[in-house]
């Protein structure tokens, strides 16, 4: 492993067999794994190049079950590792060797649909997906929608604060919750927020979300629900180059348009989509758009003039328009297949997910064609270009030696030209253990000391998710002392990994 | 030097008032029984060295931008302001990346002009905090964001936690920080920003900020009922809020609350008839489109009136401010509280506590956001209101009151044992020694 993680406690392992034994009092039946082939399923995350086994996993469906987990874990000093479905692309999930893997996907329930207030209750492990085909019926839905939606969790969506194509106009996961249930470190139950748009004091709701599972264990969320708008249209534009097809989106930006969804591709990606998926994608251009209009159909029609009127002006050398669902969702199938549609024509593939200003795209985009050709890899690449969200697919073969290494070092160079170019390393995927390492790059020393300080707050003697996000591990104690800096590390002496 | 300011001078090392420029430390009248030094910064390294020197001298800081809402919080005993007027700079502004970057005390007019004029906006609306407190300043945008007094777009666009896209900050370790960034879509690290809005200056000393700005809709209509009980505003509300026409503001102003009303709402509505308003925003055609059809489906609760643009535009105004209470109206004297709640249940929270009381209440939000002015009393009502908020699952603060009302009297809404446990550990990760605004959330 290119990534290091935090050595194993050998008095914790040395005590497995007692672990398990008092994990069993807790959460009777099947719901500790202990037998390397049943555990064989949560040694790795979304990050696939990434495996560990852990040393238990803990399938608790009950609050009360969490509660006492953590506690035992608390007191006995062992380290806990959550996870939803599985599918971060960071490596969130990823276990650890001397820890307990504590799953949520027996918390499959929806406990409560409230459409007056517009509001739905559910246990975490209920996929994104699941929640708004459960109000579907009255025409609301949820609007975060991650790709991985049919699979990934809404306790997963929490701690990574993700996204999705319709961020742009509707926001990610945070702007979308309102409420949970969460368990600390301690097995402390607490009760965040709840139906109202706010909630009273600090904005302890804000603060977990995104926080990858560091700072408590999700066991209850409320989200708000949309009612779905009257209309949808999408439409693909092809460009000649690149430049045009960024000019273009800025220029929609400025006019005052924010569309339901805005996607790039470029000819890589467009060529892998269509050979797999056959939306009928133009192959003979650099850059494509799809834009989504959403709202009453007056308005959507209206404003797909206006887009193709700049879009026109950009140089587009190809319009087209859908005239049906059928066709909307061909035309978005490409794109959210486009991660496959990249595994078929390479053995493996790495997917980044920097975040730049949206005028700095041409030169990110030449930035990483340089460094295509630097590390002799091929790059197809897929914007949320409406945010100014990348993802450059690497592609590599992991089977050749010295390529994933390769892969991993193209993919770092990505996220500092982003930081560079004003932008910054994760978009929606998370920090994880994949970006954990160049955290440095966008923040210092004290800034990441005061995030770590927030860390205490919740779980002061580091047990749970330790060896993500964070470079380096710090002592609670010692980060809560005054001191001098003068502009040097704090504790130069502490470990890096 | 001001002779009278030696107890900053033996702690600043250089002193602030040693560097020209318009920073400074002065000892300037009395307030309460002590006096007051005002420590007046150019730029983040001066609230660096002004927090440190607190640090050293254990003297809490109050921090002010232009001290608008200062009559908001529970009082506080400091005797040094950290004034960051002075800060008020915009450092960068993209309209095409939908950004802008902005010191902390740049006056919020001042950013609201400039953005409009790109045509874009603050789409959390804040709130001017002047009509209801009585005072002259309407603010800046750091304490907009510190405050978190998001207006009627919330439903809609969220507060302004949800407009914070990166920040740099003065712990209350004594130094910089920086979180977020300066792009829309981030989940790099810890979502320091969230915290940071709504703090009311007790974590960290704000002095950059990166906020999200939106187009400005082209056009905007609101519906106008007449006549309407609370409880039948509500459920109106609510179905304007489940239909699919992206109703941006849905407030209700019951008939009583019109006795301190003027202004643009105070010509809609009258002592004899409450008004119930709901209000689209877009393009012309799609405005148009949705009010017609949003007046169709609202039909059984009465024909509705469509007011356009200006006029819908100032009777929101009146909304946000909210107006029919403000210091210089019918109900100055009266306490504010400000109480959310789940929407669905605001009708019946309301028009309890305003039978219960003989006070007056106006719901926003939905009937998520009620405004209650209630008759003066030494504790503010603040048990009655506690428990009706409670009960319906929401919670209660204390906008306006006098200081001694204020000092009797939890101001915020108190969480519960461990959420409360949890914040104060918070509080502490970012300022142990308790420098910052000491006090202004929580009752000693």
């Amino acid at each position: 492993m290119a990534i290091m993680m935090p050595a194993p406690d050998q008095a914790v392992l040395d005590r497995r067999t007692a672990i398990i034994k008092a994990l069993r009092a807790i959460v009777p039946g099947e719901g500790v794994i202990d037998s390397a082939a049943e555990m064989l399923p949560y040694e790795s995350d979304g990050l696939m190049a990434y495996r560990q086994p852990p040393m238990v996993v803990v399938l608790p469906d009950t609050t009360e079950q969490v509660s006492k987990v953590l506690k035992y874990c608390f007191e006995q000093g062992i380290k806990v590792v959550p996870r939803g479905s599985g599918t971060s692309l960071s490596g969130g999930a990823l276990p650890l060797a001397d820890a307990v893997l504590l799953g949520l996907g027996k918390f499959n329930r929806i406990r409560e649909i409230d459409f007056d207030n517009r509001a739905v209750v559910t246990e975490p492990g209920v996929t994104n997906l699941a929640i708004s085909q459960a109000v579907a019926h009255a025409g609301f839905y949820y609007a975060p929608d991650p790709s991985s939606q049919i699979a990934c969790s809404i306790g997963g969506n929490v701690a990574e604060n993700s996204g999705g194509v319709h961020c742009l106009k509707y926001g990610m996961t945070t702007n979308n919750v309102l409420g949970c249930e969460i368990v600390l470190m301690t097995g402390e139950i607490l009760r965040i927020g709840g139906k109202c748009a706010e909630s009273t004091g600090y904005d302890l709701m804000g603060i977990i979300t995104g926080s990858e599972g560091l700072l408590g264990v999700i066991t209850e969320i409320t989200v708000r629900i949309l009612q779905k708008p009257e209309t949808a249209r999408a439409m693909m534009v092809g460009f000649a180059q690149v430049e045009a097809a960024g000019e273009c989106v800025a220029r929609i930006i400025g006019a005052g348009i924010i569309p339901g969804g805005m996607e790039m591709m470029d000819k890589p990606a467009i060529h892998a989509a269509e050979a797999f998926v056959r939306a009928g994608y133009p192959l003979d251009v650099e850059a494509l758009l799809i834009i989504e209009l959403d709202g009453p159909g007056v308005e959507v029609d209206e404003l797909i003039k206006r887009v193709e009127t700049i879009a026109q002006a950009c140089g587009s050398t190809f319009c087209q328009i859908s005239n049906s669902e059928l066709e909307r969702n061909l035309f978005w199938a490409g794109r959210k297949a486009a991660f496959p549609a990249v595994g078929r024509i390479s053995p493996d593939y790495l997917c980044m997910d920097g975040t730049i200003p949206r005028g700095a795209l041409p030169k990110a985009l030449a930035r990483i064609r340089e460094l295509s050709q630097k590390y002799d890899l091929r790059v197809a690449n897929v914007f949320h270009a409406g945010d100014g969200n990348l993802h450059p697919l690497i592609l590599y073969d992991a089977n050749r030696p010295g390529e994933m290494e390769r892969a991993e070092a193209f993919g770092a160079d990505i996220l500092r030209a982003c930081v560079e170019l004003g932008g910054v390393l994760t978009g929606e995927h998370g920090v994880g253990i994949e970006k954990r390492d160049l955290m440095g790059e966008m923040f210092s020393e004290i800034d990441l000391n005061q995030q770590q300080r927030v860390k205490c707050a919740f779980d002061a003697q580091g047990l749970l998710n330790p060896g993500k996000v964070f470079p380096t591990l710090h002592r609670c104690a010692e980060l809560g002392r005054m001191h001098v800096h003068g502009g040097k590390l704090a504790f130069p002496e502490l470990p890096r990994f | 030097m001001n002779p009278d300011a030696a107890i900053w001078h033996d702690l600043l090392s250089p002193p602030l008032w040693g560097r020209g420029g318009e920073g400074g430390v002065t000892r300037s009248g009395v307030r309460g029984l002590g006096i007051v030094d005002i420590l007046k910064v150019r730029d983040a390294k001066d609230v660096e060295q002004a927090v440190r020197a607190a640090i050293a001298g254990e003297q809490p800081l109050e921090i002010i931008g232009h001290g608008s809402k200062r009559l908001i919080g529970q009082p506080m005993t400091t005797n040094a302001v950290l004034d960051l007027s002075a800060l008020n700079a915009v450092r960068s502004y993209e309209p095409n990346e939908l950004i802008i970057t902005i010191e902390a005390a740049a006056p919020l007019n001042d950013v609201k002009s400039l953005i409009d004029s790109k045509n874009q906006q603050l789409a959390f609306e804040p709130i001017d905090t002047a009509p209801l407190l009585g005072g002259p300043a309407s603010g800046t945008i750091g304490g907009t964001i510190a405050s978190g007094l998001a207006g009627p777009r919330r439903i809609q666009a969220g507060g302004g936690r949800d407009h914070l896209l990166g920040a740099h900050a003065v712990s209350g370790f004594g130094d910089s920080f920086k979180t977020g960034g300066k792009v829309v879509k981030n989940v790099t690290g810890y979502d320091v920003c969230k915290l940071l809005a709504g703090s009311w200056g007790t974590l960290a000393v704000m002095t950059e900020l990166t906020l999200k700005v939106v187009p400005k809709p082209e056009r905007e209509r609101t519906l106008v009922l007449r006549g309407l009980d609370d409880a039948a505003a509500n459920k109106a509300m609510t179905a304007a809020l489940g239909s699919p026409f992206d109703v941006s503001a849905a407030a209700h102003v019951p008939k009583s609350a019109f006795r301190g009303a003027s202004g643009a709402l105070g010509q809609l509505g009258s002592p004899q008839h409450a008004v119930t308003l709901l209000r689209l925003e877009g393009i012309t055609a799609s405005a148009t489109h949705r009010a017609a059809a949003l007046a169709r489906a609202l039909s059984p609760f009465g024909a509705a009136e469509i007011v356009e643009d200006g006029t819908s535009a100032a009777t929101w105004a009146c909304v946000r401010d909210v107006e029919p209470f403000a210091a210089k109206g019918a109900l100055g004297a009266w306490p504010v509280w400000r109480i959310v709640c789940p929407p669905a249940a605001g009708g019946a929270v309301g028009e309890r506590l305003a039978r219960d009381t003989g006070g007056d209440v106006i719901y926003d939000w939905g009937g998520g956001l009620i405004w209650a002015a209630l008759p003066p009393k030494p504790d503010a009502q603040a048990a009655l209101v506690r428990t009706r908020a409670e009960a319906a699952g929401g919670h209660a603060m204390l906008l306006r009151a006098s200081e001694e009302v204020r000092r009797n009297v939890d101001v915020f809404h108190p969480p519960k044992t461990g959420v409360a446990a949890l914040s104060e550990r918070l509080r502490q990760s970012f300022d142990p020694r308790n420098i910052l605004n000491r006090g202004r959330m929580t009752r000693a």
